[in-house]
């Protein structure tokens, strides 16, 4: 009987204790991407290949709810599988960050995406063209290209009349530990800049004039420049301007061009590049164009062609120092939202840069992709919705 | 407290919903509640026909304080305005579709020619953006009918595009069987909000793809997902197209599962109250614009079903409890022989919720508006929560 009492005690508890604190249910995201390729490098005259190349494949995991008040809240927590001789282990966890937002704003803290490009391109992977796409993170020894994509940062946007983003943010971007190993590690603030982009919503994209998006960014890093005291003269400072354009927003046969250039101020003493300590401080402008020829068939995307290209000068090396890349590449659409992929793309350097990577690097690449964005207990809409760009934003 | 009394609060605030009196009957309230039921929309004349507008837009409805959704709204209103004519009169509606989506009017009930149904691709090609379509019928027969939207009907109907037509007719044999002078319409629905959402934003979407295509005069077929014939549609599909349905062009969430309900656009506590007076005979003409079933109970009466799809019964009976199945409409007389504050609500009490959370939905009340004070005073429990006056609403259950 006592026994009895006991459960009873027990289910009553767990049921009071249930009411108590049962939760309101969020929406739940799911984001994955998986990027298989078969590579070969061809490098000078030496030849590799790869069988599994599955960098980039991710996996994204987000909750998001409404809160009080007019705002939501968001958790993201999101892993990668990173390239194998990135030093990152198996696993590398980019996005770990909590967002809130209204109508206008948006607050974003934690593990994620930096401002290091205001603009994405038409490649098989985010980083194929990362020395020209992305201003590259100078506290990195340049082991893996995570290191200028993904930083602990906190961002403020504002969105003006829907379509002009100012943002501020602030980053702590990866720092290579130096040998011997520090005993604390810092995770302090090494990074702040500012963008503001002109950007027409995707949902909007039939409403488009020739112009897509525009814009410009500041990005500072707060180095330890060697000889300097004053914090601005530490401050190594890039300057971004991007924009794409609409040649032909046809629903049908699209086209569409883009641009972005990195200028790096740079530090006025780096005159040679003998590591990436270097490269990342050299005076430099990297350029990077591209033209995508969209063809969908039946309201869905069929098949995407794209040419992009781009190159790199450093106007105060000692030796004339240039790189080059163009990437080409086919996507063939077999079913929703899976790909089959070729890509090719050669890279030359000139100067330092050729004795550091090699005069030229030419890759074959071949390969499938698949991802999706499924959304369960829905349960608002999205800023950029049709109904609540066009027809009245309810929170 | 006393037993009594705990008893006594339970009941009101929980078992009734807690509908308290003194508000109800408030002049302010009673003023109100007119505009809960649809307006009547005002034709002009030409000649002997009755000329109706009616545009449809895309709107914002607020179904309870503190929850809106877009809606597709006729003349900005959900339910659409109510068309009210006589029996025989010639009827004209210019039909202007001011959104970005296709729409039809079909005249739920009436006997209208063919061309007139509102069946896109059977009686008429769709009215399309920016377009205007006049429908002309003589109005037949009596009763109470509605009339929606008949493209993309699972969407646009629970979106709002509904609206009550009444054709009255001078010799009514029910108004002559069981008199009366008031009337009111109820129109139901069902909606699965995160399913209206979607869809009309997925719809919006591929519609300003449509219209750039069709204004460079490459909109085809296949790209409608409309063809000739059925012949024609399965070669298609044997040469390589294909149907939205398949999961490689377009795959839907599901079926809608609704999580709101509401009469006459609203939900509980913001639905209409039924007034009525001791010895009076009221009319209620309850239409079933939504997708689902309702299980419409009374409490403490038992009213006469007196009509059927809009066609009077030969035989009236009596009932507490109707069944009303979508597209359904059944006109019921309650007359006022037990006076006091009733509930009148769907007895499957999922759709007397919001959101999941009772009560809310199609819960409404029929009032005495000759309930004396005295049967309206507050009780001690209502004077122990500090409550001045006395609320018409309770949704802590």
């Amino acid at each position: 009987m006592y026994f009895i009492k006991k459960v009873f005690l027990f289910v009553l508890l767990s049921g009071l204790l249930y009411g108590a604190f049962a939760q309101v249910s969020p929406e739940i995201q799911l984001g994955a991407r998986g990027v298989i390729s078969f590579n070969t490098d061809i490098s000078g005259s030496q030849k590799a290949t790869s069988v599994n190349d599955f960098s980039d494949t991710g996996l994204l995991l987000g909750f998001r709810q409404k809160l009080y008040n007019r705002f939501r809240g968001q958790l993201v927590i999101g892993l990668q599988f990173p390239d194998a001789d990135s030093d990152l282990g198996q696993v590398f966890f980019h996005q770990t960050f909590l967002r809130i937002e209204d109508q206008k704003n948006i607050l974003k803290m934690g593990r994620s995406r930096v401002q290091s490009a205001l603009i994405e391109f038409p490649t098989l992977r985010d980083d194929d063209a990362l020395f020209l796409t992305d201003v590259l993170n100078p506290f990195s020894s340049g082991e893996n290209t995570e290191d200028n994509q993904y930083g602990n940062v906190i961002e403020a946007a504002h969105v003006f009349a829907q379509r002009y983003w100012l943002r501020l943010h602030g980053e702590h971007f990866t720092k290579t530990p130096q040998q011997p190993a520090t005993a604390e590690t810092d995770f302090s603030l090494n990074a702040v800049g500012a963008s503001f982009v002109y950007r027409v919503p995707e949902t909007q994209i039939w409403n488009r004039p020739f112009i897509q998006q525009i814009g410009l960014g500041f990005n500072n890093f707060l180095t330890d420049r060697r000889g300097y005291s004053s914090h601005f003269d530490k401050t190594l400072k890039n300057i971004l301007v991007s924009g794409i354009f609409n040649i032909k927003p046809d629903p049908i046969y699209f086209v569409d061009a883009r641009f972005q250039v990195v200028y790096n101020l740079g530090f006025k003493e780096v005159k040679t590049v003998g590591s990436f300590y270097d490269l990342t401080r050299a005076a430099a402008a990297a350029h990077f164009f591209s033209l995508r020829f969209l063809y969908r068939k039946l309201e869905r995307p069929t098949l995407q062609l794209a040419l992009s290209g781009g190159f790199k000068v450093f106007p105060n090396l000692t030796n004339k120092t240039r790189q080059w890349q163009v990437i080409a590449n086919a996507f063939y659409r077999l079913g929703e939202n899976f790909d089959t992929v070729l890509q090719i793309q050669q890279t030359r350097f000139t100067g330092d840069l050729q004795a550091l990577y090699g005069k030229t690097e030419t890759r074959f690449q071949i390969g499938l992709v698949y991802s999706i964005d499924q959304r369960w207990n829905k349960q608002f809409e999205d800023r950029n919705s049709l109904l609540n760009l066009e027809h009245g934003y309810i929170p | 407290m006393k037993r009594r009394d705990f008893m006594q609060t339970s009941t009101v605030l929980t078992a009734t919903a807690a509908f308290l009196p003194a508000s109800l009957l408030s002049t302010k309230v009673m003023a109100a509640n007119v505009q809960k039921f649809p307006a009547p929309l005002k034709p002009t004349l030409d000649g002997d026909v009755k000329v109706f507008h009616l545009f449809i837009d895309i709107h914002i409805q607020e179904i309870v304080p503190g929850f809106k959704i877009h809606t597709l709204a006729f003349n900005n209103q959900v339910p659409g305005p109510e068309i009210r004519v006589k029996r025989g009169d010639k009827v004209r509606v210019i039909f202007k579709n001011k959104t970005e989506l296709n729409h039809t009017i079909h005249w739920h009930g009436m006997h209208v020619p063919w061309r007139m149904d509102g069946v896109p691709y059977v009686t008429q090609m769709p009215v399309m953006p920016g377009q205007e379509f006049v429908y002309e019928f003589t109005a037949e027969p009596q009763g109470t009918h509605f009339y929606h939207c008949h493209w993309g009907t699972l969407l646009h109907m629970q979106a709002g595009m509904y609206g009550s037509l009444i054709v009255e007719e001078d010799d009514d044999p029910i108004r002559k069987q069981f008199p009366y002078e008031r009337e009111y319409t109820l129109l139901y629905s069902a909606h699965d909000v995160n399913f209206l959402r979607e869809e009309m934003n997925s719809m919006l979407e591929r519609m300003k793809e449509r219209m750039y295509l069709m204004k460079t005069g490459r909109f085809n077929k296949e790209r409608f997902a409309v063809f000739d014939t059925k012949e024609e549609f399965v070669q298609a599909v044997k040469n390589g197209y294909q149907p939205p349905y398949v999961v490689n062009r377009r795959a839907p969430a599901g079926l809608p599962v609704a999580n709101w309900f509401t009469v006459n656009g609203k939900s509980y506590p913001m639905t209409p109250n039924l007034y009525i007076k001791s010895g009076e005979n009221i009319r209620v003409r309850l239409i079933n614009a939504g997708m689902e079933e309702h299980y419409l109970h009374l409490h403490g009466h038992d009213f006469w079903q007196v009509a059927d799809d809009g066609l009077p019964v030969p035989q009236p009976w009596q009932r507490n409890t109707l069944r009303l199945s979508p597209g359904k409409t059944t006109d019921i007389i309650i007359e006022g022989k037990n006076r006091g504050i009733w509930t009148f609500h769907d007895h499957d009490t999922r759709r007397v919720t919001n959101n999941g959370l009772y009560p809310g939905g199609n819960l409404l009340a029929l009032v005495y508006e000759d309930l004396p004070a005295k049967e309206t005073e507050l009780n001690m429990m209502a004077k122990k929560m500090g409550l001045k006056n006395l609320p018409i609403v309770a949704l802590d259950e």
